[in-house]
């Protein structure tokens, strides 16, 4: 384990240092940010303008919704978008048999291969609009709650993991697979409000097809007291066959990749 | 058949499978539905072995296999048929302690990241295959000194030449001090003096480390220097497996006789004139006749000099191949 956290370090630093050289890109990230942020804040305002409370979510949780939401959101691209877009790069030019070459997981190496450093800034807007709620509520969640904040926001983010690793791997047959990985990431906008607000259908996607649901409505709903032991345990197994599923599916692909690539 | 040797392998096979559509509109959204599926045979029956140390050659014309062979070498590529060991180990099952001893080196494909400095690459592999700092220092040091890599280490990638570039993918690749190299043309595209110094680098490495080196080039320069001995392939079959020389000896049924003469002379009853200078005319002569041409020679013209050498090998193989194509 503690090599493993050594390579994900090597590879951190190493794209750090990558980003450095763009530094413009630092300030580009630093608008974008604010931009998202102050939109979702503007959404926010305007509603509760009109009613105090959407279907059941009040303002100050809303808020914690959007933390969350900032705080997966600034996770998956910062790590998982970045690999798995540099993934379906290096299928289509051929360099992923140097991926194949190293005596390392191959899984592991694409995954943790890029890191987009500059999205950190959305990690930590999320944890602190988090903390921003939690003082505007004016109640502190018990530590049972952190618990299951913690379990749920990890099981989210190894469920979008899986699921965009899945997409990506679908690259091995269809070349040209990075325009599934835009519609992944306008679907995850949908994210920003809970998705009990959408109709059952919408919602039904959100969750099962592309599951922005358990991602960040999860564990928003781990943070605001409303989530049942039952949606726990099934947030936490899916999570586990998520990645079962999805490690079995990228094994399946290399195979076929050894065996039809030229 | 060998226990010690470092390859093995024993009628290798790879068969494709390959969709094929017919051009057209119709004819591709038809292939929507039902694809028309054809076998191509990449590779057909290879069996050689080689010893450790040994730098071998594979020649052949683009499409003839030798990539495929490679990689299947590698461990990248499952054959339909057929047994390899390299090392001991079956390659597709791409087990760590394999993976560790081999390198890859492909000329047309970027395994370096293009935004960072060539340091922090090399950074990464030390990470990735787990290279002790003292050793990696160590190569590191004798890498860059035979490269000279010094001024180039802390540039970015996409700031080097290709030639600057083609010396760091290699170095990067050496890192861990593999005992068998796949380099799958690895001067293409640089120039003259490049292409040596990668030359002279390959065979310094193979000297001091006693590396296995498994080569293929488009460069008929690349094989001479590097390789006594080539493996020649040919629409996936091996059309030869031995020493240069000899196969110039085998493939070529001509010599060529060179002659300077006292005044000018028309020497195309003795054979093919295959140039003809003022004072110097190359002659193609079958083999079984250059004994009874040079006599003739000799003692029908006022001859100065003459001397019989066989054809460039890049000749020869050229013949080979297109040969094979009207057969």
């Amino acid at each position: 384990m503690r090599t493993y956290l050594r390579l994900l370090w090597t590879f951190f630093r190493v794209s750090i240092l990558g980003e450095l050289a763009y530094r413009a890109s630092f300030w580009l990230q630093i608008v974008e940010s604010l931009i998202d942020l102050g939109t979702a804040l503007a959404f926010i305002s305007v509603v509760f303008s009109y009613t105090r409370a959407l279907n059941g979510w009040s303002a100050d949780e809303l808020l914690t919704l959007i933390g969350v939401y900032f705080l997966i959101g600034g996770t998956i691209n910062m790590i998982i978008l970045p690999g798995m877009n540099r993934l379906i790069e290096q299928v289509r030019q051929g360099t992923l048999d140097y991926v194949l070459t190293r005596p390392e997981d191959a899984q592991l190496l694409v995954s943790i291969q890029q890191i987009d450093m500059w999205k950190l800034l959305d990690v930590l807007l999320g944890i602190a609009l988090l903390v921003g709620a939690m003082l505007w509520h004016g109640s502190l969640p018990g530590p049972l709650q952190l618990l299951a904040f913690a379990l749920t926001l990890l099981a989210g983010a190894v469920i979008i993991y899986s699921f965009v690793l899945f997409l990506a791997t679908l690259s091995f047959w269809y070349v040209r697979m990075e325009n599934i990985l835009v519609i992944f990431e306008s679907m995850y906008e949908a994210g920003r409000w809970p998705v009990d607000i959408y109709p059952s259908w919408l919602r039904a996607v959100l969750t099962f097809v592309v599951p922005v649901a358990f991602a960040v409505t999860v564990p928003a709903e781990a943070l605001t007291a409303r989530l049942t032991w039952l949606v726990l345990a099934a947030t936490l197994l899916l999570a586990a066959l998520a990645l079962l599923a999805s490690r079995l599916f990228w094994r399946f692909a290399i195979r076929y990749y050894s065996g039809a690539s030229s | 058949m060998t226990a010690v040797a470092t390859v093995n392998v024993t009628h290798l096979r790879k068969v494709y499978r390959v969709y094929e559509r017919e051009a057209g509109l119709g004819a591709a959204l038809r292939a929507l539905f039902q694809r028309q599926m054809q076998e191509i045979v990449g590779v057909d029956d290879l069996t050689f072995a080689i010893e450790a140390g040994e730098i071998i050659g594979f020649l052949g014309p683009n499409g003839a296999g030798k990539t495929t062979t490679l990689k299947m070498l590698a461990g990248l590529l499952y054959p339909s048929a057929g047994e390899v060991r390299v090392l001991g180990y079956v390659p597709w099952r791409r087990e760590r302690a394999f993976l560790r001893q081999i390198a890859l080196v492909m000329g047309q494909r970027q395994q370096l990241i293009w935004d960072i400095p060539v340091i922090d690459s090399f950074e990464l592999n030390r990470a990735i295959y787990r290279i002790p700092p003292a050793q990696y220092r160590h190569m590191l040091d004798e890498l860059a000194d035979l490269l000279d890599l010094a001024p180039l280490l802390h540039k970015p990638v996409r700031n080097l030449s290709l030639g600057e570039r083609m010396k760091c993918e290699i170095a990067g690749s050496l890192l861990h001090r593999p005992q068998v190299l796949f380099l799958d043309e690895p001067t293409i595209g640089l120039d003259i003096v490049m292409q040596r110094r990668i030359r002279d680098f390959i065979r310094e490495y193979n000297q001091r480390t006693g590396a296995t080196v498994l080569l293929t080039s488009h460069y008929m320069a690349d094989v001479e220097a590097l390789c006594r001995r080539v493996i020649l392939i040919h629409h996936g079959t091996m059309l030869f497996d031995g020493d240069l020389t000899r196969l110039v000896e085998r493939f070529s049924p001509y010599k060529t006789i060179i002659v300077r003469l006292e005044e000018p002379a028309d020497l195309r009853p003795y054979g093919e004139v295959l140039s003809q200078s003022e004072d110097h005319v190359s002659l193609r002569v079958p083999k079984s006749a250059i004994a009874r041409v040079t006599a003739r020679l000799l003692t029908d013209l006022p001859v100065l000099d003459l001397s019989v050498e066989d054809p460039p090998i890049e000749t020869v193989i050229e013949q080979i191949f297109t040969q094979e194509e009207v057969v």
